[in-house]
């Protein structure tokens, strides 16, 4: 017989619990955060008044100020250019890299394994290494793209305006290309065998079977992947920091960095906030494709 | 044939493996050079004097011990936490299709959306009423706990989404209650894919930097990124230093993953990552 | 069994985690000290002699990186949480002062022995003053000269160090040698608090000011800097590296001469195996007025504490340490009463002889509440001209805009 209580491990009960815990205890940590700066996005925030939540209501004024910036622009375009470029460089190598080691050799996974070795390393000392492998004047990359030839004169990279962007897409590119190969290795041992043989019998060429089947099964492998990564892509954050500071003259920065420069280096709190929230309305537009991905998804 | 085509193949594996990881093996060969060799042109890719004593001196000199400990406790700490509640969590997500269980897969994703550097200021508004900063490394471990649970969730509900439903069935016909199916049947199948991602969890953990360095201020209960920040400064010219200081603290993690790097990634593929 | 593990290693960590800070034992008065000193600077030697001396006062020392230290106050200060006693970077003390968030120091000054505004020299109290009332006691000084290889000047059959920007120009061309990784001049321009402090300088020699940033002088200064960046006479990396950092270059060779302060003196003298010397920083043309910018920090005691005569205190003593600052530290005091005896390193004191020179012409930033943003108003004008293709008329025009802006 059933008491109301016995729902809790033995019914629905059990379930709510479950999901309910954790998610009140997200919702009171970065949930109460994240309200915190849409507020005050609409707020006049002085510069001692952090800790109280009561402040004058601005309206939309900082709204109309951020996007009156000459600065603006040219920042959310390059947060364009990184992600597009961090993404589809991450995603490119990273899907050759699985396709090639998918060929099935002694030690490819193992090989295959040490890659993601980029991923488990600090953000610091990635952007350490990075900034050290790009110096201008000693930087070994620098070394290396002389001895082939394809620069004549050393590339500064953290202090050229049209390199700058580059190099933190570099470094982020070697960051996370080993998470996408493995995902998409995973993605790629899930297709039939039997579907190529078949393919194969009717004749279908190694392109026409990549873009006939390998593409459309791996569809929510990619849908989830690309929302994922464009979310850890506009969350990285320490690249910026050790590389490049957001410059020179802007031409590195982009949302996210200018937000917390916004807030902590001219100590515009509210303008930062305003920044972050239009950075939130993107990425909900990722985690609502990152839902619908799933919707492939079969259990078994 | 097949040999030569093995052959083939594992060598070039080989040379984009070198080409991938030569950023760590110059991370090691820079903080064994001297103070000239380092600015060396062309630039030394084996130092003929190697600094084997820069390992000591910066361990010492920085007070590495105590800051990798700091790192160990909170990571471990964080890792523990997260497991206790996102593994429920994720069961949950992926036993049922439903739009409420897509509101709450999207509300999870959600919740990580703003890098840490712009949330760290409301939690450490919030944390302050609420006198948790008192103890600066819980503080850290929660606000840890809150910005990679998402991530956890994610990968574990993968996991069970490979655990087939009928197993679970079958256990509750037999008689036995839900809790007892989902620790008995449910948890032991996933057992693989849990503990790779909370392997994976733990590395980051182990390298946050954020929260750490707003939160704690006491410099005896600072994780090594912070150390690491600290050393580096405004002032990083002493690269061979700070790469050995980057070495030591990299090279257990590293060491971890080599030693599990075919648990992981058989985890890894066998679903959890579905 | 298995199941618990987990729930009781983390019970137990919980504990680890709450345990250090919660034993810590209460002393009768224990007050905070946040300043940007490392070990071998001089705030923790002398906190822990002040602890020492004092046996009622407790202190706690707290190292913050430069990068972090603003907003790391302003965050603690709006929970109730700021430090007792705080060295802010001098042309942010007008913004403390003004946001009412420093305690007025001006009568325990007046009463005080140890610190007579008297004592100081002007450039430096006129920082730590704000609407006629002290708030701040400055914790040393500094200022900015010309280094420069003694052995590469010779080489290149340069006698004397430039006096002029058009001479430092035209020894730079000589001086350079790209294809040795040698250039001719190293300094900073990047977009921090660093930047400005090194380009405002130029401006007030020229007759410019921040608060008429686009006028004749300014645009004279900034055509300057992009004048030795554009012929390749300083690294690209100008625009990107710390004061520190461009003078490293010049301690290993990589640069004939550079701009930065007495901070260097020490490395330098451990570092660099060639001869050297420092110069009054050059002028725009002969007989024009020098200038030069004042930097370091100011000691303040947050509104907050709750005991402002212990912190007191502490500043009292720091300031009676001012006489052996340079001796211990390598650090000016900022002090017109105290004579600094020699070092009896001769390139040393030699270099100290110019910089003491050129702190006669040194003058604060601002002081202006807002300073944070006309500063980086300014920075974003170098980093326009320096690195983003805008004429130097351009870039300043943007930056009066803002400033304009900002001042009104």
């Amino acid at each position: 017989m059933r008491n109301g209580l016995s729902t809790f491990w033995d019914g629905r009960g059990f379930d709510l619990l479950l999901v309910g815990i954790p998610l009140a205890f997200l919702i009171a940590i970065s949930g109460s955060a994240l309200v915190y700066n849409v507020v005050m996005s609409f707020q006049e925030v002085g510069m001692f008044t952090l800790g109280s939540f009561v402040r004058p209501f601005a309206g939309l004024k900082n709204y109309a100020e951020v996007l009156s910036d000459p600065q603006t622009w040219p920042i959310l375009g390059n947060t364009a250019i990184f992600v597009v470029g961090s993404l589809s460089g991450q995603f490119i190598v990273g899907f050759a890299l699985a396709l090639f080691f998918g060929l099935k050799f002694p030690g490819s996974t193992y090989l295959r394994g040490l890659f993601l070795v980029s991923w488990v390393m600090p953000g610091l000392v990635t952007g350490a290494l990075w900034s050290w492998l790009l110096a201008g004047d000693f930087g070994v990359v620098n070394f290396f793209l002389r001895s082939l030839g394809i620069i004549n004169e050393n590339i500064f990279w953290r202090s050229d305006p049209a390199f700058a962007l580059w190099s933190v897409v570099i470094a982020n590119i070697w960051f996370g290309t080993s998470f996408n190969m493995i995902l998409l290795s995973v993605g790629l041992a899930s297709i039939p065998e039997d579907l190529y043989e078949a393919a194969s019998l009717d004749g279908a060429n190694v392109f026409q079977r990549f873009f006939t089947i390998t593409l459309p099964m791996m569809r929510s492998t990619i849908g989830a992947l690309l929302s994922l990564g464009l979310i850890f892509t506009l969350q990285q954050f320490d690249l910026f920091a050790a590389l490049t500071d957001g410059g020179p003259n802007n031409a590195s920065n982009v949302a996210q960095y200018w937000a917390w420069q916004l807030s902590f280096r001219e100590y515009d709190f509210a303008r930062g906030a305003t920044v972050s929230v239009m950075m939130i309305i993107v990425v909900i537009a990722a985690a609502l494709f990152y839902v619908r991905s799933t919707r492939h998804e079969v259990r078994g | 044939m097949t040999r030569v085509r093995n052959v083939l193949l594992i060598a070039v594996a080989l040379i984009l493996a070198a080409i991938y990881l030569f950023p760590l093996y110059w991370m090691y060969v820079t903080a064994l050079k001297t103070s000239t060799a380092m600015f060396a042109s062309p630039p030394i890719f084996a130092p003929r004097n190697p600094q084997w004593g820069i390992f000591a001196s910066v361990w010492q000199e920085r007070h590495m011990a105590g800051y990798l400990w700091n790192s160990l406790v909170i990571a471990t700490s964080a890792v523990v936490l997260i497991a206790i509640l996102g593994v429920g969590c994720a069961y949950v997500l992926a036993r049922y299709r439903s739009v409420w269980v897509d509101a709450g897969l999207f509300l999870v994703l959600m919740l990580q959306v703003l890098p840490a550097s712009l949330m760290v200021t409301p939690i450490f508004v919030g944390f302050s009423q609420l006198g948790l900063l008192d103890y600066p490394r819980l503080a850290t471990v929660l606000a840890i706990t809150a910005k990679a649970m998402p991530f956890f969730v994610v990968l574990v509900r993968a996991t069970f989404m490979s655990v087939p439903m009928e197993l679970e069935e079958a256990a509750l016909v037999d008689g036995n209650s839900r809790v007892g199916a989902f620790f008995h049947i449910v948890l032991p199948l996933a057992r693989n894919g849990i503990l790779v991602s909370a392997t994976l969890i733990f590395m980051q953990a182990f390298g946050e930097f954020v929260y750490s360095k707003s939160l704690i201020q006491e410099v005896g209960l600072q994780p090594a990124s912070v150390g690491l920040n600290t050393f580096m400064g405004p002032n990083s010219v002493d690269w061979n230093r700070i790469m050995g200081y980057a070495s030591i603290y990299v090279t257990p993690i590293l060491g971890i993953f080599v030693l599990l790097q075919r648990k992981i990634v058989s985890g890894l593929t066998s679903g959890a990552l579905k | 069994m298995q199941r618990i593990l987990p729930i009781a290693s983390a019970a137990v960590m919980g504990l680890a985690l709450a345990l250090p800070s919660a034993a810590r034992a209460q002393d009768p008065v224990t007050i905070t000290i946040w300043t940007v000193d490392k070990t071998g600077q001089p705030t923790p030697d002398l906190a822990r002699e002040f602890d020492e001396s004092e046996p009622d006062i407790n202190v706690v020392y707290r190292e913050v990186p430069f990068a972090d230290l603003m907003s790391e106050a302003l965050r603690a200060f709006s929970i109730g949480k700021a430090p007792d006693i705080f060295a802010v970077d001098n042309p942010d003390t007008a913004m403390l002062a003004a946001n009412g968030a420093l305690l007025d120091l001006t009568d325990m000054i007046a009463k005080s022995d140890a610190i007579k505004v008297e004592n100081y020299f002007d450039g430096p109290m006129e920082s730590a003053t704000w609407d006629g009332h002290i708030y701040g006691v400055p914790k040393a000084t500094n200022t900015i000269a010309l280094y420069y290889n003694k052995d590469m000047f010779k080489e290149a059959g340069i006698k004397e160090p430039p006096r002029t920007w058009d001479e430092l120009i035209e020894d730079a061309r000589k001086l350079n040698k790209p294809d040795k990784g040698v250039y001719g001049v190293a300094f900073s321009a990047k977009a921090s608090e660093e930047g400005t402090f090194q380009f405002l300088p130029f401006v007030q020699m020229a007759g410019g000011s921040y608060d008429h940033i686009n006028s004749e002088g300014g645009v004279k200064a900034l055509t300057f800097f992009k004048t030795l960046l554009d012929e390749g006479l300083a690294s690209p990396d100008t625009v990107s590296r710390t004061q520190w950092a461009s003078t490293a270059t010049f301690n290993a060779g990589n640069a004939a001469m550079a701009i930065s302060g007495p901070w260097e003196l020490n490395r330098m003298a451990d570092e660099a195996d060639f001869d050297w010397g420092v110069a009054l920083l050059p002028v725009p043309e002969e007989g024009a007025q020098r200038s030069s910018a004042m930097g370091d920090y100011n000691w303040v005691i947050f509104k907050t504490t709750k005991h402002p005569e212990a912190a007191f205190k502490a500043l009292e003593f720091f300031a009676n340490q001012d006489k052996d600052l340079f001796q211990r530290f390598g650090q000016l005091p900022a002090r017109r009463d105290i004579d600094i005896p020699p070092t009896g390193n001769d390139k040393k004191d030699a270099a100290l002889q110019v910089f003491l020179e050129q702190m006669k012409y040194a003058k604060p930033r601002g002081p202006h509440p807002e300073w944070p943003k006309i500063s980086k108003a300014i920075q974003t004008a170098l980093q326009a001209a320096l690195a983003g293709g805008a004429t130097p008329q351009e870039a300043l025009d943007q930056a009066a805009k803002t400033i304009d802006g900002i001042i009104d």
